[in-house]
């Protein structure tokens, strides 16, 4: 932490700003923050649309439409095409979207769990 | 005036609904009974105590709020909620009986005590509310929901979260929302999610059953040292997606300091630390 106290920043505030901020984490176990949240927002837009029956049906139907909704980077079209769940999160997916997304691939979860174990860290 | 007479803490996962759904057999197997068989003592004792509501601290999964606009607290002051389709579609439940009169006192009490709420005249509910509570408060066949709630989302997936503290003070001024109310209601206040899992990366599966059993011990014996945690204490701990004991810690908040718990069940399975405890408050019926 950078900044000092003062009258107007007291040490109870920074230790309560410090603290919001989860840090010093082991890297495999990640949180949904700014960073996240932030390079997955078009990921989880697109995920997020699956709670639709509409959206599942085009997602069978047309997986590259169901994309093309989303302007989904090149990447991360052959993220979700190879069904890369680690890749997905690592690219800012939230698990709960995730889980949508596995639903319209009939993808159980400890296929995705397993995936998850074998990678390795980043 | 209406009063608080006890509090419930639960897990909430899509694993409970898929036992449920099966029926019976299932759920009173080996594999299931450890968790299912404490949730039917749990529905026996609110069956004597026969509150009037129960008001829920969930927390949703991107199921009704999304990134676009992520609420840190979000109150339902509707007179139904309807079950959401979580992407599957929707579980076969009826939607859930609210109160919309009382939902709107909480929320008059609430940003009088400084908790600034999104309050939300429509509410779908998900796993958060509808993993566990079938299990204590629905009756199959024609009886459907039995006990109207108040549902209260927390943002505990979108850091910056609620701290621990924050969630412990949501708990004490819904106590102070529900002492406060005209009308003669008994309410019992419900927390969900938790207990340890870990869902993403190299970790995924992890469960600690040590520190599940210690939490439990604390939220019972000394609620408010749960409160000194900070967020990246309790992911090493519990995992990444076990932040969700703060909506107990909130449904602890509420109780009286002496209330004790009257059923209390955990077993680790899978990928799950799954809890349960019920507390009940003295004084009151039952």
């Amino acid at each position: 932490m950078s900044q000092t106290t003062t009258k107007e920043l007291p040490d109870d505030y920074l230790r309560r700003l410090d603290a919001v901020q989860p840090r010093d984490l082991p890297p495999d176990l990640d949180l949904f923050d700014e960073h996240t949240a932030t390079r997955g927002a078009r990921l989880n837009k697109a995920a997020y649309s699956l709670k639709d029956e509409h959206q599942r049906t085009l997602f069978s139907t047309d997986e590259e439409a169901w994309m093309e909704q989303f302007g989904l980077t090149a990447d991360e079209r052959e993220l979700v095409r190879r069904r890369d769940w680690i890749g997905l999160w690592r690219s800012g997916m939230s698990i709960y979207v995730m889980v949508k997304l596995s639903g319209v691939t009939d993808t159980p979860l400890p296929v995705i769990g397993k995936q998850m174990r074998e990678s390795g860290g980043r | 005036m209406a009063r608080i007479v006890g509090g419930i803490g639960a897990s909430h996962a899509p694993s409970m609904e898929h036992v449920y759904d099966a029926g019976e057999g299932v759920r009173g197997s080996d594999e299931w009974q450890p968790l299912f068989g404490p949730f039917g003592e749990v529905a026996q004792w609110l069956e004597q105590l026969r509150p009037d509501r129960l008001i829920v601290v969930y927390n949703d999964h991107m199921d009704e709020f999304f990134l676009n606009a992520y609420p840190t607290f979000a109150l339902g002051v509707a007179d139904s909620y309807p079950v959401a389709d979580e992407g599957f579609g929707a579980r076969p439940f009826p939607p859930l009986p609210g109160d919309a009169a009382f939902g709107w006192h909480i929320a008059r009490s609430l940003v009088a005590d400084e908790f600034d709420i999104t309050i939300c005249q429509e509410l779908e509910v998900d796993h958060g509310v509808i993993s566990p509570l079938p299990m204590v408060d629905f009756a199959e066949g024609e009886g459907g929901w039995k006990i109207p709630i108040v549902p209260l989302a927390v943002n505990v997936i979108l850091h910056p979260l609620p701290s621990p503290l924050r969630c412990w003070k949501l708990g004490r001024a819904i106590r102070r929302a529900v002492m406060s109310y005209a009308e003669d209601l008994d309410v019992v206040v419900v927390g969900t999610g938790g207990l340890s899992h870990q869902l993403t990366g190299p970790q995924f599966g992890r469960v600690t059953p040590d520190w599940d059993k210690e939490f439990m011990r604390l939220l019972a014996e000394e609620p408010e040292s749960l409160t000194r945690y900070t967020y990246a204490e309790l992911i090493k701990l519990g995992g990444t997606e076990s932040v969700e004991v703060v909506n107990w810690l909130a449904m602890r908040g509420a109780l009286p300091a002496d209330a004790r718990p009257v059923v209390e069940a955990y077993y680790a399975h899978r990928i799950m630390g799954y809890g349960l405890q019920a507390f009940g408050v003295e004084g009151a019926a039952a």
